[in-house]
Order: structure tokens, then sequence, then C-alpha cells
């Protein structure tokens, strides 16, 4: 008899044994690895974000030449929604809806959360994978069903959703079919979202590598942990809502319908005794948490990039963690600002407004942060970092210009003016997505092992930057002089509305100029691809634990078991042999 | 020579092709030829309607000489003959007859912030052209209850546009949701046998096969009137109408 010792593989080992060869589906279209799903969404959101911002070029045209028929391609559209080329208003609506919710619930979320989340998160804390692979793989194809719900909406009989990103009652619960597809079509993103949600906390928390403890998590990783828990905490009244707005369209329910509800002079035959407001109420405990799912991923980009082109570790690395906490915290106690004109009391008027205010006091803290974190650094101006400093004034201006919009006597002129436009696209249009587009230009060596190109990137950048601030000053302009966001014609009926109509032109000009100018990155993306510059695992000379892996990191993620040593932005120690010490490195 | 005898032959089958066709028509033709026609009046004191303001949309209200325009639900003539009065046979026609569908299309124009007409028939199917002759924004928003809703925005570089409707259904409501004020009333019938009245409250029903017919006449705020009349071949029968506005109970 012989003895066999059996010796326990490592991890890493152990992992190794898995690696049988998959075949094309299951490598590339249902996969598990959460590179691949982190890829499929990335690029599901670059899609559907040039899809959105495509129907928000049709409606500038209307809004630059309200009632001029659409040369060229206007008489694609059909007679029923741009007879002749000219845009109906219901058209208009229906754009502006899935504008809104395409670029928040399909564009930014799935790439800032579902892209760089499932990409970037596992490798940052070493991780060979997700926590539950398969949950991933559910959750980027309920957002794939959700995705082709909201883009089927538009071939049905009335069109898609008009009743706003926002869905108001009693509006949405009378309004045509495609509203029941945007609501079947959220249930699918939200169910998405809430798996992704748990699977990022459990991975964050049970998969870091040894060492790692969580004051050495780069910002990027409490960046995401944060978001996970407002997607998890948030969007479950916004699941049940929708399931209770479904319900009064298609079994009778009175969930938001009031008795004795009146629509164009018909009484309705409902059972009544809904609320209407209940629904902003549940809609706004999303959507509010939700302005943060869309900005703390950036943030977590532009700090990663930050550190890294100024060789410098951040300053207030714990004052921006624990900004980040109170800011995610607080985020849950705002939602009713977005609600000062539904008449609420003066005294829940001013516990939301003081809520409000207190929470711009950590987005304040992480901004100045970064902004320090410059002071004093050999800055290196690459396009990821020129996107991350471009964040920083961007997002401020956005940021800054919501205060009033938090105070009850200022929102009240305010309201649903252009303001309102300008102020949260400063924050998710030239912040997120800058951040966002840093973000790519950053891993895409890790994700392609090829840097993407630099001229045609800053190409890139100063026509974004340019074009951003176009489109957008004018909107505060156009704002302040009352004009509504929700007119389709951009106030030609109104006098008051006449001085500002020229704006919209320049606004108008200024979007379609942004779209040439995202022709160089999309021809930089695949370019790259194939003619990039090669580099090697650490281009970027970067010091936490996803650069350690090499570029593509291969199934499994690192060809040992990292370990994490120090804390995130070891740059430029006094006295060591080089500007920057890897967390990975002993 | 040899060929006269058929000529003949072929002559003879084509005049007797024309007489079988005649003579299947001619009953036809004879008995859809009856009519109804009748005067609509209103009975009692006259109500004050208030006249429609149009100042909020400066184009109608100059459209109108800068002055209320006359209110349309009650359009009275001389000797108070009611105008605006859809009449219709409503029960008596054959069952499973079908009628065919005018290739013309009913119109009706947004013109001074009016609809013109405000009361009209239209038959399942027929084409209902709207137009906007006041070069601004209108909305035209149909209120059926067994036919879609028609409800679009009319810009005003839009002047045309189309529908139909593809149920039969009684009187029911157009509305504009940008000029409150506006409204017009439509009815869509499987047959062609509906008249509206002008002021002078006439209305003429023709091309009815004889028989017993139940008639209606409808005014959008003083409801339904109906009578039963009997029509022989080749007759015009007379059936006049009063509304009054009820006593106050």
């Amino acid at each position: 008899m012989t003895d066999k010792v059996v010796v326990a593989p490592t991890p890493h080992a152990a992992h190794e044994v898995h690696h049988e060869e998959l075949g094309f589906w299951r490598k590339y279209v249902f996969s598990t690895d959460h590179k691949v799903i982190g890829i499929q969404y990335a690029v599901t959101g670059l899609l559907f974000l040039l899809f959105g911002f495509s129907l928000m070029m049709l409606m500038r045209w209307q809004l630059a030449y309200p009632g001029v028929p659409l040369p060229l391609i206007g008489a694609l559209f059909g007679e029923a929604r741009m007879p002749g080329g000219t845009m109906l208003p219901e058209f208009y609506n229906e754009l502006g809806a899935m504008h809104g919710t395409i670029m928040v619930f399909l564009g930014v979320v799935p790439l800032a959360v579902g892209g760089f989340g499932n990409f970037v998160l596992p490798l940052q804390i070493g991780a060979p994978d997700m926590a539950f692979p398969k949950i991933n793989m559910v959750s980027y194809w309920c957002l794939f069903l959700g995705g082709i719900t909201m883009l089927g909406s538009f071939f049905i009989p009335g069109g898609a959703a008009q009743s706003g990103w926002t869905s108001y009652t009693p509006l949405a619960d009378i309004a045509g079919t495609g509203q029941t597809f945007w609501l079947i079509g959220m249930i699918f993103l939200i169910t998405s979202s809430l798996l992704g949600a748990l699977n990022f906390i459990t991975t964050t928390i049970q998969l870091r590598a040894k060492g790692l403890t969580f004051m050495r998590f780069p910002f990027f990783c409490w960046a995401q942990f944060v978001t996970a828990f407002l997607l998890l905490l948030a969007f479950p009244p916004l699941e049940a809502a929708g399931v209770m707005q479904l319900m009064d369209r298609v079994a009778g329910t009175s969930f938001f319908l009031p008795s004795g509800l009146v629509v164009s002079g018909q009484a309705l035959t409902n059972a009544g005794g809904g609320n209407p407001l209940l629904w902003q109420h549940l809609f706004w405990f999303l959507a509010h948490p939700e302005v943060y799912v869309l900005i703390l991923p950036g943030m977590g980009i532009v700090a990663e990039i930050i550190a890294n082109n100024t060789r410098k570790p951040l300053w207030g690395y714990r004052s921006m963690v624990y900004s980040l906490v109170f800011l995610g915290f607080m985020s849950f106690i705002v939602w009713a600002h977005h609600m000062f004109m539904t008449g609420m009391g003066t005294t829940m008027a001013a516990f939301f407004q003081t809520t409000t205010m207190i929470i711009s006091i950590p987005s304040v803290v992480i901004l100045t942060a970064l902004i320090i974190s410059l002071w004093g650094g050999s800055i290196r101006f690459n396009t990821p970092m020129l996107f991350a400093v471009a964040f920083l004034p961007m997002f401020g201006i956005g940021g800054l210009t919501g205060l009033p919009l938090g105070l009850n006597i200022a929102d009240i002129p305010l309201h649903d003016t252009y303001y309102v436009i300008a102020h949260f696209h400063y924050v998710v249009a030239p912040g997120t997505i800058f951040a966002l587009m840093a973000g790519i230009y950053y891993w895409y060596p890790k994700a392609t092992g090829r840097k993407m190109n630099e001229t045609l990137g800053k190409i890139h950048f100063v026509g974004s930057l340019i074009c951003m601030n176009v489109i957008f000053m004018p909107m505060f302009i156009i704002g302040l002089a009352g004009v509504s966001r929700r007119l389709f014609d951009a106030g030609t009926a109104y006098e008051f509305a006449q001085p500002t109509m020229h704006w919209n032109a320049v606004s108008s000009w200024g979007a379609w100029t942004l779209a040439l100018f995202q022709l160089p990155f999309i021809f930089n993306f695949f370019w790259s691809l194939r003619k990039g510059e090669t580099v090697g695992e650490n281009p970027w000379q970067a010091t936490t634990i996803e650069w350690s892996a090499p570029s593509p990191p291969p199934h499994g993620n690192f060809l040992g078991t990292p370990e994490a040593y120090r804390g995130p932005y070891e740059y430029s120690v006094p006295g060591a042999a080089k500007d920057f010490i890897p967390q990975y490195e002993a | 020579m040899t060929r006269e005898p058929s000529m003949r032959g072929t002559r003879n089958r084509l005049w007797l092709a024309v007489v079988l066709v005649a003579v299947s028509v001619w009953p036809r033709v004879a008995v859809a030829a009856s009519s109804i026609t009748g005067t609509v009046m209103f009975d009692g004191k006259v109500p004050a309607l208030k006249p429609l303001a149009m100042d909020a949309e400066p184009v109608c209200h100059k459209k109108h000489g800068g002055k209320p325009a006359a209110n349309e639900a009650l359009v009275l003539g001389t000797g108070n003959s009611m105008g605006n009065i859809m009449v219709w046979v409503s029960k008596g026609l054959p069952a499973g007859k079908t009628y065919p569908v005018p290739q013309t299309p009913v119109v009706i124009n947004q013109d001074g912030c009016e609809y013109k007409p405000h009361v009209m028939g239209i038959m399942v199917g027929q084409a209902y052209r709207i137009l906007n002759s006041d070069g601004i924004l209108h909305n035209i928003h149909t209120l059926p209850k067994l036919n879609p809703s028609f409800n679009r925005g009319q810009p005003a570089t839009v002047k045309e546009m189309s529908t139909s409707f593809p149920k039969p259904e009684g009187m029911f409501q157009v509305k504009c949701d940008v000029h409150p004020w506006m409204s017009a009333y439509v009815g869509v019938f499987t047959h062609p046998f509906f008249s509206v009245t002008s002021a002078d409250g006439k209305f003429t029903i023709s091309g009815l096969d004889p028989g017993t017919y139940e008639i209606t006449a409808w005014h959008e705020r003083l409801g339904t009137k109906t009578a039963s009349i009997t029509v022989g071949a080749n007759e015009t029968k007379t059936q006049g109408f009063k509304f009054a506005v009820p006593a106050a109970k």
C-alpha cells in the first residue's frame, strides 16, 4: 500500500483547475467572467449613450428651429411623428422621455457601474471574479432585456413613453401603451441593478486580497461600494412603484389615481382613492440617490486618474472616504427637494432644504480634496487626465448651481425651467460622462493590452469640453428667463421667451458639433484595438492592484495571488527608488 | 354576306344584356329614391350664451376683429331655426346591408380658433382630413368611447393631418387642448343617411329605400329627439323637430 500525500492547492492553483476552454457562446455571450460582462455592460452603455444622444439631437433641431422641417432625414420618421419633416409635439415628448430614461438607466448607469464596476472592481481588490458569477451574467441579461423592451416601444402603435423620464402620475397612468413598455423595461433594469448591487457588495467584502483593508481601498472601490448600497436600498421602492403603476394601467387598480379624476372633460371610471403624490415620493426616493449613483463612480474614476497623473497621494483620502459614506447616507433623506412645488408644508420643506444644504458639504469636501491633490503635482496631461481635470470645474458648476434649487424659495421660480436642465446636465454630462471617458482612456490598456491614440484623444477632449459648455451654459440664461423645460417649441408662443430663442440655436449647434467630436473617439476606440500602442501590465506606472494583472487579464485575472502591502496611492515617496510603489509589491 | 347573321346575333345579345341590366337595376334605382326632410326649431326663450373670449390667442382674437366670437353651442336662424343639429337614421335600415364609403374626405378646419364645421358626420373608414388654417399650434383631440382616441398636436407649419374612425359611434366631442374653448362633434356611421342642419334648420336625408325608419336629431347640449317615419317609393316625407331648454327642476 502506497501512502498518497494530498497537497491542498493554493487558491489560485485551485482556480486553474477550471480553466477549460469555453465555446464562443459561453465565452463571449453568456459569459460569467466579470471582465467580459464588464465589457458587455460598457459597450451596451456606450451604444445607448449614442442612441440617447441621437434622440436629443433631434430634439435640438426642433428647439433651435421650431416647426421647420428637418432636412434630409425628417421625413424618415413618418407622418405620425414628423409629417413633412416637421416634428409633432407628441414625438418631441417621446424623444424627451426616452432621452432621459435611456441616458440615465441604459447609458450612464450600465457604463459607470456595470462596465467599470464589473471590469475594474474585482481586479482592483485582487479578486479572481465576482462572488456570484452567474448572478452577474443574469444581471447583464436583465439589462439587455430592459433595453430591448425600451427600444421596442418605439415601434408599437402610439410610440414609446411620453410622460417624461419621471413618469409622473396620473399622466403616466392614462398615457399610451408605450408607458406600459416603459414600466416593464424599468422592472428589468431595476432587477438588473439589484442583482449587480448584491454582487458588488458581497465581492467587495468577501473577495478582497489579503492585506487589502478598507482604508487601503482605492477610492474607486469605495465609490463603487457605496454606489452598490445606494442601488440596493433605493431601487426596491421604485420597483414596487413601477409594479403598482403597471397594475393601475393594466389591472384597474388606483394606487396613483385619485377619486373624481376628470381627463379632457370626461370623468374616469377608475376606483379612485389613490394618490399621485405617492408616485413622486417613491420615484424620487430612488431618483435622488440615483443622482449619486451617476456621479460617485465618476468621482472614483477621477480620483484614480488624478492620483496617478499628479504622481501624488490623494489629498485627504480619509476625509474623502468619510464624505463618501456620509454622502451616501444623506442621499436617502433629500428626495423631496424635487417636490417643493407640490405644496408641501413649510416644516417639511425646511427639513428637506436643510438636508440638501448638508449633503452639499461632503460633495464639496471630495471636490476640494481632488482640486488640492493637483497642487504641487508633477502633472502628466495625458488624455485620461485631461478629462479627469475637466471633470472638476464641470461638476463644480453643476453642483453649485444645484444649491438654489435645494432652497424652497429659490426653487419656486426656477423649478421646471431650463435652469434645472443646465444644472443636472453639468453634473452628468460634462461631469459624469467626462469621468467615464477618462476611465475608458485609462483602463482601455488593461482591457485590450493597447493604448488609445493620444492625439485623437486630445482632439476628442478639446472639442467635447468646448461643445459641452456651448450646449449647457445658454440653458442657464434661458432658464433664468423663466422658460419651461417642457415646451416642444422652446417657447415660441410666449412673449417672455422671445429674447432667449436664439440661445437655443447656439445650444443646438453645440450639440451637433459635439457629435462630430465623438467621431475621433469612436474611430480611436476600434482602431486602437488592432493598431494601438502595445503596453505591458502597468502602462501608467500606477499603484493599485489591477495593474499587477497581465493586460488583458486572463480568466482568473492574476498570475499569482495578489496581496496588498500598503495604501493605494504611494506616489513620490521620499527616498524611494522610483516615483511609485505599487500596493501589491512587498 | 356570311358575316351578317353573326353580327345580327351579337347585336341581339347586346340588347338583351342591356334590357336585363335595366330590368334588374330599375327597381333598385326606383326604390332608393325616397327622402326625409324637415326643419329643426328652437322652442321657448332663447338663452344667452357666453361668447368665446380668445384674448389668450392673439392670432385668433384678431381674426374675430378683436371681439369675442359667437358661441356655437346654439346657432339660431330666422324664426329660431336651429343649426348644428345632426339628424340621422338610427333604426330601420336593412340589416347586413353595406354602403360604399365615399372617396372624398370629411374636412374639419381649425380657423379662427374654431372648428369648421362644428358638427359633422362621417362614415366608418372614411378619411377625416384635419386642416390648420390658423398657422398656430393646435391640438386635435377626439374623445370617443368606442373608437381609438386621436390626440395629436398640429404645429403652425403642419397644415394638414388625416385619420379615420374604424367603428360606428354616436356623437362624440373633438377638442383642442391648447385652446379650451374649441369644440366640435363627430358622429361615425355605417351608412350615409345623416345630415347636419345649417342655420335655417333644414335637413335632408335622401337615397332611402321605402320603409319605416327611426330618425334621431341631436344637439350637443339639449340631447336627442327621435321620430318614426314611413316613406314609400320615390316619396319625400317631412319630419320636423323641436328642441327646448328643459324646465328647471
